[in-house]
């Protein structure tokens, strides 16, 4: 392979990684098939738990979570609750075992910070970095490499809580590839195991976070249709209830951090242990000491939880209505997450979606090995990229504040990306030469019960009398789910861009400068690393152009040919040296030498989907086919194959 | 937007299979999905981003048989949207008010099963309104006064579109 020729010993290989609530994952993909790798306890789990001793210690995953009895205030536990949460989110006030330092300023209230041990804050980012760190390093004892990473995330996960996620990949030092959703990655791993087609419902429950997901599997093609849930909803929730209850018991109250720990380290046990049998015993400490024998029946805990999993109901039939199905219809229900081993959420689906739930999947590992075969396919590592496509959807609606604060939705929930729409709005004052946009995600009527995501201004709109000047605004939904605005005023060509990035995201300079100060080595380890990176570019760039020549040869002209070839050599040469520049220089100039090709490689692409026949018989279905004639008008560029040439 | 039939590559007319459209849908994305191109130069990948988005659209635009008659419409020629075309009648305006009252009087009562019914009589109508859409455009052909003419049965049909998107609404505020 042609990466070998920099590093033979070390070829950077993908990974993709399930950050859950309760456990995290790594995996990666060998010999075509996906599998978790294990530590050296061949423990494939690793608890999301992560302690700060007060010498400046950390510790991750098991070790840690030992720790959280004894330190219950400087042990995270499910910090993915608090991923892109700010400072007041119903979430802190929960019950729950930690110490919130309050925000001084509106910048620190835009996120949840923990006080632990050695006088430490540290943002629920950072300690998700812990333990993708800890991830990586698992990875690396494997791979030695790697190439960067899928991370998976809630479907429902809005704008700020996926930043978050891509700031803690960044942070713990993974090239973050994609973050995917977790349903969607369950049901990659389900259909490429189990090759079938057909419409499925993926139930997914976790320690923190329920999502719902209905999609088509249609010969390697993942089609998601509609996807919906609540990003404070699972298996703590029912943890907690019965911590109460505990709690109760114990006659103890809920500020004393160690017994809270107990109760809900307890009620876990106790959840678990229903799972088998009808009644669980436990020894409670009571206040003013002794103990106390109480039993718990799996009919309480029904009861308990029963509210809780009615919730999911309601995002299901959402879910369902906006792809247009009816359970009858559906060929299967996925289960996924370790809360839906809970009977009487089972019995709950089944009910819901009138059919009994699949159950020949781990739901504990099977998101993980979904996110290590896209990893494997954006790494472009196997010929499957072929076969093997996901057509996700934004899982919330993005829209615009307009007149009266409503939120005017430009790209619906649900749609398909890459997604774009333009909408024309007009002044509402005479001689106004300003227009302020503001960017909103989220469902609700009023801008202001949506999450906002940017402001902007467009200025210098010439004096016009109201309701003459055309303001287009287009939205843009790349296949990462990140979305740019352009605004531009129609009359007169005015024109503003946005990138959209949440305003809570970290930086590229904060997220290099904290890398720099945990590197040992500093700016020397970023510069080799920035080597690292372009010269893997580099090389993908290569493949993907020889590749090309191989297929699309015909499609150049003889000049150009000789161009492409020249800018090969000289990227190729450029590769084998030591100077970033250079390479960058040369990817940028094979890139410009192949721009025109492309596009009639993708006019060719085309027509053969459209014709859905071999390369070979293209040519004659061109030529009749209507709809593609009017594409080659539409395309002027377009050599047809084998015509046009030199 | 760039007509969604040529886009598509797909014969323009009003009665389009669903099955089949969602089928070209996805062998395009299979050839033009970003995905599809990560290790390509950059210039090529933003190229596959912008024509999977023109992709994207088009399936949206005609998966919608409003937006699909409006393109339609276009194609022949006519001017189309709500601004340019004709108001709808008086009659049209006033049944749809006293609709629109019930509708809200039954969300108000919390009466699901009312809304429900409401729902199912518009629904009806829809389907008999897509059905004289259909008619109308077979009989149109290419003629763009004919177009013209299909016109009010469009209008009537966003409506209906918008009580039944109100129906939808109220049924997720009072669902259970």
């Amino acid at each position: 392979m042609f990466l070998e020729i920099f590093d033979p010993k070390a070829r950077p290989r993908p990974i993709g990684i399930d950050l859950g609530t309760t456990n995290s994952l790594v995996a990666r993909v060998r010999d075509g098939k996906p599998y978790v790798i294990a530590d050296c306890d061949a423990e494939r789990l690793l608890p999301s738990a992560v302690h700060y001793d007060a010498r400046g210690g950390v510790v991750v995953g098991r070790q840690a979570l030992r720790l959280a009895a004894e330190h219950p205030r400087d042990t995270i536990v499910s910090v993915k609750r608090f991923m892109g949460r700010g400072a007041d989110d119903p979430e802190t006030k929960r019950l729950g075992t930690y110490e919130f330092v309050p925000p001084r300023t509106p910048e620190e209230a835009k996120s949840v910070r923990f006080h632990v041990s050695g006088d430490k804050v540290v943002s629920p980012v950072e300690v998700s970095a812990e333990i993708l760190k800890a991830l990586r390093h698992l990875a690396e004892d494997e791979l030695r490499s790697i190439g960067g990473a899928v991370i998976t995330v809630p479907a429902y996960f809005d704008d700020a809580q996926r930043q978050a996620t891509r700031d803690a990949g960044r942070l713990a030092g993974l090239e973050v590839l994609r973050l995917l959703n977790e349903p969607t990655a369950a049901a990659l791993a389900y259909g490429l195991e189990k090759r079938q087609n057909g419409l499925f419902a993926v139930y997914d429950l976790g320690g923190g976070t329920f999502d719902v997901t209905i999609l088509l599997l249609d010969n390697g093609v993942f089609q998601v249709k509609s996807t919906g849930g609540d990003s404070a909803l699972g298996g703590d929730d029912m943890d907690r209830a019965l911590a109460g209850r505990l709690l109760a018991e114990m006659g103890a109250r809920d500020d004393d951090r160690a017994l809270v720990r107990l109760a809900l380290d307890t009620a876990r046990r106790i959840k678990h242990g229903l799972t088998e049998v009808d009644v669980v015993d436990v020894e409670l400490p009571v206040a003013g000491g002794g103990e106390k024998k109480v039993s718990i029946t799996r009919a309480e805990l029904d009861a308990l939880i029963a509210p809780l999993v009615e919730r999911t109901g309601v995002a299901c039939r959402r879910a369902l209505r906006d792809a247009g199905v009816k359970p009858a219809e559906l060929d299967g229900v996925i289960l996924v997450g370790g809360s839906t081993r809970v009977p009487y959420v089972r019995g709950y689906v089944e009910r819901l979606f009138d059919k009994p739930p699949l159950g020949d999947i781990d739901p504990d590992e099977v998101v993980a090995l979904g996110a290590a075969v896209q990893a494997d396919l954006l790494a472009g590592e196997q010929d499957r990229a072929g076969e093997v496509l996901l057509l996700d959807v934004l899982p919330l609606s993005l829209g615009l504040e307009t007149m009266g604060g409503v939120a005017e939705k430009i790209l619906p929930r649900n749609t398909t990306i890459p997604a774009g729409a333009r909408q024309i709005f007009t002044t509402y004052a005479d001689n106004q030469t300003g227009f302020d946009l503001h960017i909103v995600q989220g469902e609700r009527e009023l801008a202001a019960d949506c999450r906002s995501l940017a402001r902007f201004v467009l200025k210098g709109i010439p004096h016009m009398p109201a309701g003459l000047a055309r303001l287009e605004v287009t939205f843009r939904v790349d296949a990462d789910g990140l979305l740019s605005v352009t605004a531009r005023e129609a009359t007169t060509g005015v024109e503003t861009k946005v990138e959209v990035k949440p305003s809570y995201g970290l930086t590229d300079e904060e997220v290099e400068n904290m890398l720099l100060a945990a590197l040992d080595h500093g700016e020397d380890d970023l510069d080799k690393r920035r080597l690292i990176e372009a010269r893997v570019e580099a090389e993908q760039v290569l493949g993907a152009t020889r590749k090309a020549l191989a297929a699309d040869a015909d499609l150049l002209a003889p000049a150009e040919r000789e161009r492409v070839d020249q800018a090969l050599a000289e990227l190729q040469a450029a590769v084998l040296g030591e100077r970033l520049g250079s390479i960058t220089a040369r990817t940028e100039a094979l890139d410009s030498a192949t721009h025109a090709w492309a596009g009639r490689r993708m006019d060719r692409a085309v027509a053969q989907a459209i014709s859905g026949k071999r390369l070979d018989d293209v040519e004659k279905d061109v030529a009749t086919a209507e709809g593609v004639d009017a594409h080659v008008e539409a395309h002027a560029h377009l050599a047809r194959p084998g015509k046009e040439q030199g | 937007m760039a007509d969604p039939f040529e886009t598509l590559g797909v014969e323009a007319r009003f009665d389009l299979d669903p099955g089949a459209l969602a089928q070209r849908h996805r062998d395009l994305s299979r050839a033009l999905h970003p995905d599809r191109y990560t290790g390509a130069p950059a210039a090529e990948r933003r190229m596959a981003l912008g024509r999977a988005i023109d992709v994207n659209e088009a399936f949206r635009a005609l998966r919608d048989p409003i937006r699909r008659a409006e393109a339609l419409v276009r194609r022949a020629g006519a001017a189309v949207g709500e601004t340019s075309e004709p108001k709808p009648p008086a009659s049209l305006l006033m049944e749809m008010m006293d609709a629109r009252e019930e509708l809200s009087d039954a969300a108000r009562a919390k009466d699901l099963a009312r809304v429900g019914k409401l729902a199912e009589g518009m629904r009806a109508r829809e389907g008999a309104t897509l059905g004289r859409l259909g008619v109308a455009f077979h009989a149109a052909g290419s003629d763009p006064a004919k177009h013209a003419e299909i016109l009010p049965v469009l209008g009537e049909l966003r409506y209906i579109r918008r009580f039944l998107d109100e129906v939808n609404a109220i049924e997720e505020e009072l669902a259970p």
